[in-house]
């Protein structure tokens, strides 16, 4: 399984969008061959270690429901990659767009096969990075850039709260892999029950909330739709956003059946689903409408993860992750088409179009089909798992009974009202009735067959698996089901049921839905009005207040922080140093001063001290800035001289070498700035430097003074182990090096980074700096 | 600004100094020298063309982008890491491996090396691009 990863990401710098098609396809390969044997029941495992000390590894786990995941992102990959070929301008950044797909591929793979959750992070995390850059992919568009910012700072800081879930998961089990958890039930009992519970849980949920842009945090996916269409097709539709659930999924058989899962996980899907149907409705860009429909979408599955009781512990299982399926193929789909009709009519404005129908037929059917598959008409695949999901509702309430019993089967009800209501509306919209505008193009016709055949591709899917659903069933469900409920899961689904109470309630859906329709232009009219009497109420005004307002606070405390001159930095760092390094020295000190002091200098170390005094207080003294230089160098060449003196020509190598380099970028620096220095000095300014100075120096003194004698090391030196392994450990007898790149290999990756930030970092305010002049 | 002999004795020892910092770079595991010290040294290296010829001087024999030297490096220190990981070793395990090369004799081969080259890599390019920034529009 780790070879899907690789696979695909050697392959990131090549160009062409057919290459990036082969590389999905491959990994659909890759996939589908894992297939059989989870059908089987069994499960691919495998893992490298990666910080053992950490019990962090790079582990894979292909159960049923990484498999089904695993298929709908390189299957929609394929499709979506093919279609951009056509729909990406050739003069476009190819390239890049192409890269990013890839990487974002490669993340989602790696997410939804991770074994081990500190890795699930990475990716996760990985996911909303190259969906950044995706959302930007244009990045002079002022209105990409705000739509990426804010879905990176939502779903990303939603990610943050899931590690911290995650590593309270971790206190409570003890183990980072999921798999070992998942096959041992006292492990999953112990979680059950103890008093971090609800703790996890939600901060996990909160994680997969916002990746899945449920609840309060729905309103990075509108934003999002400034991406190109077909990443939107892929991102926030098919796969990204079905990250968080997937992690519910997942973390499904961990805390399921207990009161909080259902309050928590079907509470925030009922409500997102009514909400964003609601809103839907009354869009009138193609690709909000769609937006809209994909967060009450995603929230169907979460209720229906949600729907659990003590005895039941799966009641929606099934019927979520079917929806889960369809609901990819009809989405990515429909975001095809409206691609399609978007690239065609040059808007995304519904109330623009109407009437195409005539010019693109094949566009037509194909979106109509997607469209209904959604509205849950039979006999698309919508309606299947949507009779399912009408189902589940009615058992769990009534399981639950009293007032839910009913009233979570009408809120299913009312959802499903919504969406066939939007559904009805994107096909009439844009296909049926007349031309509403004169603004669209005369001659509009069919797209390519590039473009044409991925969407259609999809809606034969939608046909499929509406009329034979058992293969989809047996192959995909059944085995994704099982990895979620930890048993095996046999279904029943076909079409016609006989008259049953669900069979009823999608007939009422259908009327109400219809009903709803013809209302369209009251509602709208009372939706507007609300907007314009009470804009605060809405979560994006919150949202770009908070972030609005970051800016300036940032600004404020930055001002206070770093007020921009050097010295008062240096005085912080001075008294920190004395804070942190003079007081515990004289807590454990013995005695200040060692009594056996040897004063006896032999002449040329006592040249060599004179020399070094001499010139730093050159530096201190001496008025002008070239001067100074020159005496800050020559300190530094004294002291490599006492390098050599003590035998330590590695360092006395680096420190010469940097002082030359350093003497010269000073030079240089000196040319650019006012060569007025020493600003006056006032008396009690001077006095308190020279008490912090002198402050420093003598705690310096001690310190080395008591270098060898105890109180400076209270504890035992750590140089006897690098001493005596770094040629037996690492075979090297440059020990300096031997621990640099060795021993703490790690730290000098951080510390290289460091450099490379610095280095980009002094450029840029050089160059930001000549440039506004 | 500078004198003839100056120019002409740098333009002598830059590819000494060179040279050398590359042995030091490879040297550094058991004698005196390493990534970091290596680097500082090429980096002295260009700083003595710039001292003796000026900017412009180097960029007609280089048109450096010494970005691109810090990204290299990067990417080879990070992926020497994960290098080991494909053999299933842990993160930035260290191989090693003793070669019998026809001039040089018996050669130590190192995956740290590798390594050391990155930080190498690293310190040239951000030194160098710092100084660029600090040097230009003169």
């Amino acid at each position: 399984m780790a070879g899907i990863l690789p696979a695909a990401e050697k392959v990131l710098k090549k160009r062409i969008g057919w290459y990036a098609a082969a590389i999905a396809l491959m990994s659909l390969l890759l996939v589908a061959q894992a297939v059989p044997s989870v059908v089987n029941g069994e499960n691919i495992q495998g893992s490298v270690p990666w910080l053992p000390s950490l019990g962090i590894e790079l582990s894979f786990y292909g159960d049923g429901l990484s498999i089904m995941f695993g298929l709908i992102v390189s299957g929609v990959g394929i499709l979506i990659m093919a279609y951009s070929n056509e729909y990406m301008s050739k003069r476009e950044d190819l390239s890049r767009y192409y890269r990013q797909l890839l990487m974002f591929m490669g993340s989602m793979l790696g997410m939804v096969f991770s074994s081990n959750i500190i890795q699930l992070f990475i990716f996760w995390e990985l996911t909303s990075i190259t969906s950044f850059m995706l959302i930007g992919y244009w990045r002079n568009r002022p209105m990409s850039v705000y739509g990426a910012t804010k879905s990176l700072l939502i779903t990303a800081s939603g990610g943050i709260f899931m590690l911290a879930g995650f590593l309270v998961l971790n206190i409570i089990t003890g183990t980072f892999d999921i798999a070992t958890v998942l096959q041992n039930e006292s492990m999953i009992e112990t979680i059950k029950g103890h008093e971090f519970f609800l703790f996890a849980l939600v901060l996990i949920l909160i994680g997969a909330a916002a990746k899945s842009a449920q609840g309060p945090f729905y309103i990075w996916l509108p934003n999002a739709m400034e991406a190109p269409t077909p990443v939107s097709a892929f991102l926030h539709s098919a796969t990204m956003v079905k990250a968080g659930i997937y992690l519910v999924a997942r973390i499904h058989p961990l805390f399921s059946g207990t009161d909080a899962w259902f309050i928590l996980v079907s509470g925030l899907g009922i409500i997102t689903m009514l909400a964003a149907g609601f809103l839907a409705f009354r869009q009138t860009d193609i690709k909000g409408i769609l937006a809209y429909s994909t967060i009450s979408q995603l929230a169907y599955m979460m209720a229906m993860y949600g729907y659990t009781t003590y005895q039941y512990p799966g009641i929606g299982v099934a019927a979520a992750t079917f929806h889960l399926l369809n609901h990819a193929t009809f989405k990515a789909c429909l975001f095809l088409v409206a691609g399609i009709v978007a690239h065609e009519t040059a808007t995304r404005d519904i109330t623009k179009m109407g009437g195409l129908r005539k010019d693109m037929p094949v566009t037509f059917i194909i979106g109509s089909i997607a469209a209904l598959a959604m509205a849950g008409v039979p006999p698309l695949n919508g309606f299947l798992s949507k009779e399912m999901f009408y189902e589940s509702s009615l058992e769990m309430g009534h399981l639950l009974g009293g007032p839910l019993e009913y009233l979570i089967p009408a809120a299913a009800v009312l959802g499903g009202v919504f969406t066939f209501a939007y559904s009805i509306r994107f096909i009439d919209g844009i296909f049926l009735g007349k031309r509403r505008s004169e603004h669209l193009p005369k001659h509009m016709h069919e797209p390519s067959l590039i473009m044409l055949v991925p969407p259609a591709f999809l809606a034969i899917l939608v046909i499929l698996i509406g009329l034979f659903p058992s293969v989809a069933v047996q192959y995909i469900i059944e085995p994704a089901a099982s990895g979620i409920l930890l048993q095996e899961v046999h279904l029943h689904v076909s079409l016609w049921h006989g008259f049953t109470a669900a069979l009823m309630m999608t007939i009422i859906t259908f009327i109400a839905g219809i009903a709803l329709y013809t209302k369209y232009d009251a509602i709208a009219a009372w939706q507007d009005r609300m907007n314009a009497r009470y804009p605060w109420f809405s979560i994006n005004y919150a949202y770009d207040r908070i972030v609005n307002g970051a800016q300036g606070k940032s600004s404020a405390f930055a001002a206070v922080m770093q007020p921009g001159p050097v010295k008062p930095y240096l005085v912080a760092l001075l008294l920190l140093f004395l804070v942190l390094g003079a007081i515990p020295a004289m807590l454990v000190a013995t005695t200040l001063v060692p009594a056996d002091l040897n004063f006896n200098v032999p002449p040329y170390e006592g040249i060599l001290l004179g020399l070094i005094v001499l010139a730093a207080l050159g530096t201190a003294i001496l008025r002008k800035y070239l001067h100074a230089i020159l005496a800050v160098s020559a300190v530094g060449y004294l002291i490599s001289l006492v390098f050599i003196y003590l035998q330590a020509p590695d360092l006395a190598m680096t420190q010469i070498l940097v002082e030359t380099l350093f003497t010269i970028i000073f030079l240089l620096v000196i040319l650019k700035i006012p060569q007025t220095f020493r600003e006056n000095l006032t008396r009690s300014v001077l006095a308190r430097d020279l008490l912090i100075s002198s402050a420093v120096g003598i705690t310096v003194l001690v310190l080395l003074l008591n270098a060898t004698q105890g109180i400076a090391s209270p504890f035992e030196s750590i140089s006897y182990y690098f001493i005596e392994n770094s040629v037996p450990l690492a075979r090297g007898h440059n020990m300096v090096n031997v621990i640099l790149v060795d021993f703490r290999g790690y730290d000098t990756l951080g510390e290289i980074v460091v450099i490379c930030l610095a280095g980009l970092g002094v450029y840029n305010l050089i160059k930001s700096r000549s440039d506004s002049k | 600004m500078t004198t003839l002999i100056t120019k002409t004795v740098s333009k002598a020892c830059v590819p000494i100094i060179i040279l050398f910092s590359v042995s030091l770079l490879f040297a550094g595991h058991d004698l005196p020298g390493g990534g970091f010290i290596g680097g500082v040294m090429f980096a002295s290296a260009i700083s003595l063309l710039y001292v003796a010829f000026g900017l412009k001087y180097i960029d007609s024999i280089y048109s450096y982008q010494w970005d691109k030297w810090f990204g290299t490096g990067l990417l080879l220190a990070s992926l020497t890491g994960f290098g080991a990981m494909l053999f299933g070793y842990n993160f930035l395990r260290s191989l090693y491996m003793l070669v019998n090369l026809p001039l040089a004799g018996d050669v130590k081969l190192l995956s740290t090396t590798l390594f050391d080259i990155g930080v190498y890599l690293v310190v040239i390019g951000s030194l160098l691009y710092v100084f660029k920034g600090t040097g230009e529009d003169e």
